[in-house]
Protein backbone atom coordinates (compact mmCIF):
# COMPACT_ATOMS: atom_id res chain seq x y z
CA UNK A 1 0.00 0.00 0.00
CA UNK A 2 1.17 3.52 -0.60
CA UNK A 3 1.00 6.19 2.06
CA UNK A 4 -0.87 9.19 0.69
CA UNK A 5 -0.23 11.87 2.96
CA UNK A 6 2.03 12.54 6.50
CA UNK A 7 0.25 11.87 9.73
CA UNK A 8 1.50 11.62 13.48
CA UNK A 9 0.17 9.74 16.86
CA UNK A 10 1.42 9.88 20.00
CA UNK A 11 3.21 12.35 22.55
CA UNK A 12 6.54 13.05 24.09
CA UNK A 13 5.15 12.20 27.50
CA UNK A 14 6.73 9.59 29.70
CA UNK A 15 6.28 5.98 28.58
CA UNK A 16 4.66 7.30 25.25
CA UNK A 17 6.19 7.39 21.27
CA UNK A 18 5.61 10.02 18.77
CA UNK A 19 5.45 8.44 15.46
CA UNK A 20 5.11 10.47 12.31
CA UNK A 21 4.96 8.50 9.19
CA UNK A 22 5.48 9.95 5.78
CA UNK A 23 6.00 9.01 1.98
CA UNK A 24 8.84 7.34 0.94
CA UNK A 25 10.51 5.85 -1.90
CA UNK A 26 13.20 3.87 -1.03
CA UNK A 27 12.17 1.02 1.23
CA UNK A 28 10.97 1.33 5.02
CA UNK A 29 13.25 3.84 6.49
CA UNK A 30 12.73 4.19 10.27
CA UNK A 31 14.58 6.91 12.05
CA UNK A 32 14.18 6.35 16.06
CA UNK A 33 15.58 8.91 18.88
CA UNK A 34 15.32 6.92 22.10
CA UNK A 35 17.05 7.02 25.53
CA UNK A 36 16.92 3.19 25.84
CA UNK A 37 18.38 2.57 21.97
CA UNK A 38 21.15 0.56 22.69
CA UNK A 39 19.07 -1.64 24.72
CA UNK A 40 16.00 -1.89 23.15
CA UNK A 41 16.17 -0.15 19.46
CA UNK A 42 16.51 -2.95 17.93
CA UNK A 43 13.12 -4.36 19.10
CA UNK A 44 11.63 -1.04 19.17
CA UNK A 45 12.23 -1.01 15.40
CA UNK A 46 11.62 -4.24 14.19
CA UNK A 47 7.91 -3.83 16.33
CA UNK A 48 7.33 -0.88 14.48
CA UNK A 49 8.39 -2.69 11.28
CA UNK A 50 6.41 -5.66 11.96
CA UNK A 51 3.19 -3.18 11.77
CA UNK A 52 4.25 -1.59 8.63
CA UNK A 53 4.57 -5.32 7.06
CA UNK A 54 1.23 -6.48 8.25
CA UNK A 55 0.41 -2.90 6.54
CA UNK A 56 2.59 -4.04 3.43
CA UNK A 57 3.84 -0.70 3.14
CA UNK A 58 6.62 -1.27 0.78
CA UNK A 59 7.92 2.49 1.11
CA UNK A 60 7.47 4.67 3.51
CA UNK A 61 9.27 7.26 5.91
CA UNK A 62 8.74 6.69 10.03
CA UNK A 63 10.20 8.95 12.45
CA UNK A 64 9.73 7.17 16.28
CA UNK A 65 10.60 9.82 19.32
CA UNK A 66 10.45 7.26 22.09
CA UNK A 67 10.41 8.32 25.84
CA UNK A 68 10.35 4.94 27.37
CA UNK A 69 6.77 3.41 25.73
CA UNK A 70 5.92 -0.41 26.04
CA UNK A 71 5.82 -2.86 23.26
CA UNK A 72 2.34 -2.51 23.09
CA UNK A 73 1.80 1.17 23.14
CA UNK A 74 4.25 1.28 20.38
CA UNK A 75 2.24 -0.91 18.15
CA UNK A 76 -0.87 0.92 18.89
CA UNK A 77 0.60 4.18 18.00
CA UNK A 78 2.17 2.65 14.73
CA UNK A 79 -0.92 1.43 13.66
CA UNK A 80 -3.01 4.63 14.20
CA UNK A 81 -0.10 6.69 13.05
CA UNK A 82 -0.26 4.41 9.67
CA UNK A 83 -4.15 4.29 9.30
CA UNK A 84 -4.17 7.97 9.40
CA UNK A 85 -1.40 8.36 6.73
CA UNK A 86 -3.19 6.00 4.86
CA UNK A 87 -6.74 7.83 5.36
CA UNK A 88 -8.66 4.68 6.65
CA UNK A 89 -8.69 5.30 10.24
CA UNK A 90 -12.26 4.57 10.36
CA UNK A 91 -12.25 0.93 9.47
CA UNK A 92 -10.51 -1.32 12.01
CA UNK A 93 -6.90 -2.78 10.60
CA UNK A 94 -7.70 -6.89 10.69
CA UNK A 95 -4.32 -6.75 8.92
CA UNK A 96 -2.08 -5.64 11.67
CA UNK A 97 -4.50 -6.52 14.92
CA UNK B 1 -1.32 17.51 40.67
CA UNK B 2 -1.75 17.05 36.92
CA UNK B 3 -0.71 19.84 35.16
CA UNK B 4 -3.77 20.78 31.90
CA UNK B 5 -2.55 21.90 28.50
CA UNK B 6 -5.41 25.10 27.52
CA UNK B 7 -4.82 27.71 24.80
CA UNK B 8 -3.78 31.51 25.83
CA UNK B 9 -5.21 34.15 23.65
CA UNK B 10 -2.74 37.02 24.02
CA UNK B 11 -5.15 39.48 22.27
CA UNK B 12 -6.59 39.19 26.43
CA UNK B 13 -4.92 41.70 28.22
CA UNK B 14 -5.13 39.65 31.31
CA UNK B 15 -3.72 36.26 29.83
CA UNK B 16 -1.14 38.64 27.34
CA UNK B 17 0.19 40.05 31.31
CA UNK B 18 0.18 36.31 32.75
CA UNK B 19 1.73 35.13 29.79
CA UNK B 20 4.79 37.92 29.18
CA UNK B 21 5.37 37.64 33.43
CA UNK B 22 6.03 34.21 33.73
CA UNK B 23 8.30 34.33 30.50
CA UNK B 24 10.51 36.80 32.59
CA UNK B 25 10.89 35.04 35.36
CA UNK B 26 12.26 32.69 32.95
CA UNK B 27 14.87 35.75 30.78
CA UNK B 28 12.45 36.10 28.28
CA UNK B 29 12.74 39.68 27.35
CA UNK B 30 11.74 40.82 24.01
CA UNK B 31 7.98 41.02 23.46
CA UNK B 32 8.04 43.76 20.27
CA UNK B 33 4.97 43.68 18.67
CA UNK B 34 7.43 43.05 15.50
CA UNK B 35 7.74 39.14 17.67
CA UNK B 36 4.86 38.62 19.34
CA UNK B 37 1.64 39.44 16.42
CA UNK B 38 3.23 37.35 14.26
CA UNK B 39 2.24 34.26 16.15
CA UNK B 40 -0.40 31.82 15.12
CA UNK B 41 -1.16 30.00 18.39
CA UNK B 42 0.06 29.54 21.87
CA UNK B 43 -0.56 27.01 24.79
CA UNK B 44 -0.17 27.29 28.82
CA UNK B 45 0.32 24.66 30.97
CA UNK B 46 -1.49 25.35 34.36
CA UNK B 47 -1.03 23.48 37.69
CA UNK B 48 -5.04 24.69 38.38
CA UNK B 49 -4.41 28.24 37.43
CA UNK B 50 -1.24 28.52 37.96
CA UNK B 51 1.05 29.06 34.42
CA UNK B 52 3.94 26.43 34.65
CA UNK B 53 4.77 26.43 30.99
CA UNK B 54 3.93 27.44 27.68
CA UNK B 55 5.03 27.92 23.84
CA UNK B 56 4.08 29.15 20.83
CA UNK B 57 4.41 28.92 16.82
CA UNK B 58 4.41 31.36 13.64
CA UNK B 59 4.18 29.25 10.87
CA UNK B 60 6.15 25.92 10.99
CA UNK B 61 8.89 27.81 13.72
CA UNK B 62 7.98 26.81 17.06
CA UNK B 63 8.38 30.40 19.41
CA UNK B 64 8.53 31.24 23.07
CA UNK B 65 9.01 28.28 24.73
CA UNK B 66 9.02 28.38 28.40
CA UNK B 67 9.02 25.80 31.74
CA UNK B 68 9.02 26.18 34.99
CA UNK B 69 10.12 22.60 36.45
CA UNK B 70 10.64 23.38 40.01
CA UNK B 71 7.72 20.88 41.00
CA UNK B 72 8.54 18.17 38.11
CA UNK B 73 11.72 16.06 37.40
CA UNK B 74 13.22 17.31 34.44
CA UNK B 75 11.80 17.64 31.46
CA UNK B 76 8.63 16.47 31.89
CA UNK B 77 6.88 20.10 31.38
CA UNK B 78 8.99 20.65 28.53
CA UNK B 79 8.05 17.82 26.66
CA UNK B 80 4.60 18.21 27.39
CA UNK B 81 4.70 21.60 25.85
CA UNK B 82 6.90 21.03 23.17
CA UNK B 83 4.33 17.38 22.83
CA UNK B 84 1.28 19.47 22.38
CA UNK B 85 2.88 22.30 19.84
CA UNK B 86 4.00 19.04 17.58
CA UNK B 87 0.57 17.48 17.97
CA UNK B 88 -0.88 21.01 16.86
CA UNK B 89 0.94 21.87 14.01
CA UNK B 90 0.25 17.96 13.00
CA UNK B 91 -3.44 18.70 12.76
CA UNK B 92 -2.90 21.88 10.53
CA UNK B 93 -0.44 19.37 8.25
CA UNK B 94 2.85 20.89 9.42
CA UNK B 95 4.92 18.23 10.29
CA UNK B 96 8.52 19.77 9.10
CA UNK B 97 8.97 22.15 12.40
CA UNK B 98 11.97 24.19 13.22
CA UNK B 99 13.21 26.06 16.33
CA UNK B 100 15.54 28.64 17.07
CA UNK B 101 16.89 28.21 20.57
CA UNK B 102 19.98 29.40 23.04
CA UNK B 103 22.81 26.75 22.54
CA UNK B 104 22.07 24.99 26.32
CA UNK B 105 18.62 24.09 24.80
CA UNK B 106 19.77 22.31 22.20
CA UNK B 107 20.20 19.03 23.55
CA UNK B 108 16.38 19.22 25.12
CA UNK B 109 15.15 19.29 21.89
CA UNK B 110 17.09 16.63 20.61
CA UNK B 111 15.66 14.50 23.23
CA UNK B 112 12.57 14.92 22.01
CA UNK B 113 13.74 14.10 18.06
CA UNK B 114 14.65 17.11 16.77
CA UNK B 115 18.19 17.63 14.76
CA UNK B 116 20.24 20.72 15.41
CA UNK B 117 21.30 22.16 11.61
CA UNK B 118 23.91 24.35 13.44
CA UNK B 119 24.73 26.55 16.26
CA UNK B 120 26.42 29.81 16.47
CA UNK B 121 28.02 31.25 19.81
CA UNK B 122 24.55 32.48 20.86
CA UNK B 123 21.66 30.47 18.99
CA UNK B 124 21.05 26.91 17.83
CA UNK B 125 18.61 25.72 14.86
CA UNK B 126 16.78 22.90 14.41
CA UNK B 127 14.57 21.06 12.83
CA UNK B 128 11.89 18.05 12.82
CA UNK B 129 9.56 15.93 11.13
CA UNK B 130 8.91 14.57 7.66
CA UNK B 131 11.41 16.58 5.68
CA UNK B 132 15.13 17.60 6.48
CA UNK B 133 18.07 19.47 4.91
CA UNK B 134 19.44 16.13 3.39
CA UNK B 135 15.91 15.79 1.80
CA UNK B 136 16.44 19.44 0.93
CA UNK B 137 19.74 18.99 -0.33
CA UNK B 138 18.68 15.44 -2.05
CA UNK B 139 16.50 17.49 -4.46
CA UNK B 140 18.90 19.84 -5.65
CA UNK B 141 20.71 18.74 -9.15
CA UNK B 142 24.29 17.96 -7.98
CA UNK B 143 26.81 19.64 -11.08
CA UNK B 144 30.10 18.68 -11.36
CA UNK B 145 33.65 20.48 -10.91
CA UNK B 146 35.04 22.48 -8.39
CA UNK B 147 34.35 26.01 -10.07
CA UNK B 148 30.85 26.62 -9.13
CA UNK B 149 29.55 29.46 -7.49
CA UNK B 150 26.17 30.50 -5.64
CA UNK B 151 24.15 33.82 -5.66
CA UNK B 152 21.06 34.15 -3.35
CA UNK B 153 17.86 36.55 -4.21
CA UNK B 154 14.86 37.20 -3.59
CA UNK B 155 14.02 38.58 -6.77
CA UNK B 156 10.98 40.55 -6.28
CA UNK B 157 10.77 40.57 -9.11
CA UNK B 158 13.46 39.35 -11.69
CA UNK B 159 15.31 43.34 -12.86
CA UNK B 160 18.11 43.73 -15.11
CA UNK B 161 20.09 44.41 -11.78
CA UNK B 162 19.62 40.53 -10.77
CA UNK B 163 20.51 39.72 -13.99
CA UNK B 164 23.66 41.72 -14.26
CA UNK B 165 24.63 39.90 -11.04
CA UNK B 166 23.92 36.54 -12.34
CA UNK B 167 26.03 36.71 -15.79
CA UNK B 168 28.80 38.79 -13.74
CA UNK B 169 29.21 35.35 -11.64
CA UNK B 170 28.27 32.82 -14.69
CA UNK B 171 31.30 34.51 -17.12
CA UNK B 172 33.34 34.20 -13.49
CA UNK B 173 32.78 30.82 -12.23
CA UNK B 174 32.14 27.44 -14.72
CA UNK B 175 28.66 26.72 -13.19
CA UNK B 176 26.42 29.07 -10.97
CA UNK B 177 23.27 27.83 -8.74
CA UNK B 178 20.91 30.96 -7.89
CA UNK B 179 18.73 29.74 -5.18
CA UNK B 180 15.43 32.31 -4.84
CA UNK B 181 14.27 33.15 -1.37
CA UNK B 182 11.04 30.93 -0.94
CA UNK B 183 9.29 32.63 1.54
CA UNK B 184 5.86 33.97 0.74
CA UNK B 185 5.93 37.31 1.84
CA UNK B 186 7.08 39.24 -0.89
CA UNK B 187 4.50 41.12 -3.63
CA UNK B 188 5.41 38.42 -6.10
CA UNK B 189 4.97 35.28 -4.82
CA UNK B 190 7.46 32.54 -4.24
CA UNK B 191 6.66 30.58 -7.50
CA UNK B 192 6.19 33.65 -9.65
CA UNK B 193 9.90 34.48 -8.63
CA UNK B 194 11.43 31.63 -9.30
CA UNK B 195 10.04 31.26 -12.84
CA UNK B 196 10.69 34.85 -13.54
CA UNK B 197 14.80 33.69 -12.58
CA UNK B 198 14.28 31.00 -14.40
CA UNK B 199 12.84 32.90 -17.91
CA UNK B 200 15.10 36.13 -17.15
CA UNK B 201 18.54 33.56 -17.46
CA UNK B 202 17.05 30.89 -19.73
CA UNK B 203 19.68 31.74 -22.45
CA UNK B 204 22.79 31.23 -19.45
CA UNK B 205 23.83 27.87 -19.73
CA UNK B 206 25.52 27.85 -16.33
CA UNK B 207 23.41 28.62 -14.38
CA UNK B 208 20.74 26.50 -12.22
CA UNK B 209 18.10 27.83 -10.87
CA UNK B 210 16.35 26.27 -7.76
CA UNK B 211 14.34 27.19 -4.63
CA UNK B 212 16.20 28.51 -1.69
CA UNK B 213 13.76 25.91 0.72
CA UNK B 214 12.88 26.62 3.89
CA UNK B 215 17.13 26.75 4.48
CA UNK B 216 18.30 30.31 2.56
CA UNK B 217 17.04 33.62 3.92
CA UNK B 218 13.92 32.17 5.04
CA UNK B 219 11.28 32.97 7.62
CA UNK B 220 12.51 30.26 9.39
CA UNK B 221 16.03 31.14 9.46
CA UNK B 222 16.09 34.60 8.70
CA UNK B 223 12.79 36.53 10.25
CA UNK B 224 14.16 39.91 9.66
CA UNK B 225 14.46 39.99 6.13
CA UNK B 226 11.01 39.76 6.69
CA UNK B 227 10.51 41.91 9.78
CA UNK B 228 11.52 45.24 10.77
CA UNK B 229 14.02 44.13 13.51
CA UNK B 230 17.00 45.97 15.28
CA UNK B 231 20.78 45.51 14.40
CA UNK B 232 21.64 42.93 16.82
CA UNK B 233 18.79 40.87 16.03
CA UNK B 234 19.71 40.70 11.90
CA UNK B 235 23.60 39.70 13.05
CA UNK B 236 21.96 36.80 14.75
CA UNK B 237 19.66 35.27 12.50
CA UNK B 238 22.44 35.91 9.12
CA UNK B 239 25.08 34.15 11.62
CA UNK B 240 22.45 31.16 11.35
CA UNK B 241 21.90 32.11 7.63
CA UNK B 242 25.06 32.02 6.64
CA UNK B 243 26.40 28.79 8.68
CA UNK B 244 23.43 26.56 7.25
CA UNK B 245 24.76 27.65 3.55
CA UNK B 246 28.64 27.37 4.80
CA UNK B 247 28.27 23.68 6.38
CA UNK B 248 25.29 22.12 4.58
CA UNK B 249 24.51 23.74 1.05
CA UNK B 250 27.92 24.80 0.09
CA UNK B 251 29.98 21.84 1.46
CA UNK B 252 27.16 19.48 0.22
CA UNK B 253 26.79 21.35 -3.53
CA UNK B 254 30.80 21.96 -3.85
CA UNK B 255 30.39 25.44 -4.21
CA UNK B 256 33.17 27.66 -3.70
CA UNK B 257 32.34 31.50 -4.17
CA UNK B 258 29.42 33.26 -2.81
CA UNK B 259 28.53 36.42 -5.36
CA UNK B 260 26.73 39.39 -3.09
CA UNK B 261 24.81 42.15 -4.55
CA UNK B 262 25.22 45.48 -2.91
CA UNK B 263 22.55 47.04 -1.77
CA UNK B 264 23.04 50.35 -0.54
CA UNK B 265 19.23 51.25 0.22
CA UNK B 266 18.67 48.33 2.76
CA UNK B 267 20.41 48.39 6.06
CA UNK B 268 19.58 44.65 6.26
CA UNK B 269 20.97 43.35 3.49
CA UNK B 270 24.31 45.44 4.35
CA UNK B 271 24.51 43.99 8.05
CA UNK B 272 23.69 40.37 6.13
CA UNK B 273 26.69 40.65 3.73
CA UNK B 274 28.76 41.86 6.34
CA UNK B 275 27.85 38.77 8.15
CA UNK B 276 28.71 36.82 5.14
CA UNK B 277 32.18 37.88 5.14
CA UNK B 278 32.86 37.34 8.12
CA UNK B 279 31.49 34.00 8.42
CA UNK B 280 31.99 31.69 5.25
CA UNK B 281 35.64 32.05 4.78
CA UNK B 282 38.12 30.67 4.00
CA UNK B 283 36.20 27.85 2.61
CA UNK B 284 33.66 29.73 0.79
CA UNK B 285 34.79 33.01 -0.93
CA UNK B 286 32.89 35.94 -0.74
CA UNK B 287 33.23 37.95 -4.18
CA UNK B 288 30.61 41.54 -4.19
CA UNK B 289 29.59 43.09 -7.81
CA UNK B 290 28.84 46.61 -7.56
CA UNK B 291 25.36 47.27 -8.65
CA UNK B 292 24.03 47.77 -12.21
CA UNK B 293 23.52 51.37 -12.94
CA UNK B 294 20.91 52.83 -15.46
CA UNK B 295 22.12 55.14 -17.92
CA UNK B 296 21.24 58.04 -16.05
CA UNK B 297 23.43 56.84 -12.34
CA UNK B 298 20.43 55.41 -11.01
CA UNK B 299 20.73 52.07 -9.63
CA UNK B 300 18.27 49.65 -10.76
CA UNK B 301 16.39 48.53 -8.05
CA UNK B 302 13.22 45.99 -7.62
CA UNK B 303 11.62 48.00 -5.56
CA UNK B 304 11.44 50.76 -8.13
CA UNK B 305 9.97 47.81 -10.15
CA UNK B 306 6.98 47.38 -7.33
CA UNK B 307 6.53 51.34 -6.95
CA UNK B 308 5.37 51.61 -10.37
CA UNK B 309 3.30 49.24 -10.18
CA UNK B 310 1.91 50.76 -7.18
CA UNK B 311 1.13 53.65 -9.06
CA UNK B 312 0.28 52.11 -12.45
CA UNK B 313 3.78 53.61 -14.05
CA UNK B 314 4.84 50.21 -15.71
CA UNK B 315 6.35 51.73 -19.20
CA UNK B 316 8.77 53.63 -16.81
CA UNK B 317 10.32 50.37 -15.95
CA UNK B 318 10.79 48.83 -19.27
CA UNK B 319 14.33 49.36 -19.41
CA UNK B 320 15.18 48.20 -16.22
CA UNK B 321 13.74 44.64 -16.39
CA UNK B 322 14.05 42.04 -18.93
CA UNK B 323 11.12 41.02 -21.38
CA UNK B 324 9.55 38.23 -19.46
CA UNK B 325 9.59 40.21 -16.32
CA UNK B 326 7.85 43.22 -17.74
CA UNK B 327 5.40 40.81 -19.95
CA UNK B 328 4.35 39.09 -16.51
CA UNK B 329 3.97 42.23 -15.12
CA UNK B 330 1.63 43.60 -17.76
CA UNK B 331 -0.48 40.23 -17.80
CA UNK B 332 -1.03 40.39 -13.93
CA UNK B 333 -0.98 43.71 -13.31
CA UNK B 334 -4.51 44.38 -11.78
CA UNK B 335 -3.74 41.43 -9.44
CA UNK B 336 -0.45 42.48 -8.32
CA UNK B 337 -2.09 45.97 -7.52
CA UNK B 338 -4.53 44.17 -5.39
CA UNK B 339 -2.29 42.68 -3.82
CA UNK B 340 -0.94 45.80 -2.42
CA UNK B 341 -4.14 47.51 -2.18
CA UNK B 342 -4.57 44.37 0.60
CA UNK B 343 -1.92 45.48 2.41
CA UNK B 344 1.37 43.58 0.59
CA UNK B 345 4.18 45.92 1.71
CA UNK B 346 6.61 47.21 -1.25
CA UNK B 347 8.89 49.00 0.27
CA UNK B 348 10.58 46.23 2.27
CA UNK B 349 12.85 43.23 0.73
Amino acid sequence: MEIKKTAMDGTLESSDIQITVSKGTNGVNIDLTSDVKERFGDDIIATIKKVASDFQLDNVNIKAVDQGALDCVIKARAITAIQRALGNSEEPAWEAL
Amino acid sequence: MDAQIRDINLANPDEFEEWKNFLESLGIANFSGAEVDPLDGTIGLFEGDKLVGTGSYSENILKYIGVCHKDTSNGVYFNKVVSSLLTRLGQLGVFHVFVFTKPQYSKSFQHVGFSEIVQSENAAFLETGNYNIKDYLAEIPHLAGDDISAIVMNANPFTLGHRYLVEAAAKRSKHVYVFVVSTDKSLFNSKERLELVKEGTKDLENVEVVSGGDYLVSYATFPSYFLKSDKSKVVYQTTIDALVFKEWIAKNLNIKTRFLGTEPESKTTDVYNEVLRDVLPPEVKVEVIPRKENGSGDIISARTVRLAIKNDNISSIRNIVPTSTYDFIENHLGELQDRIKKGMKIDGN
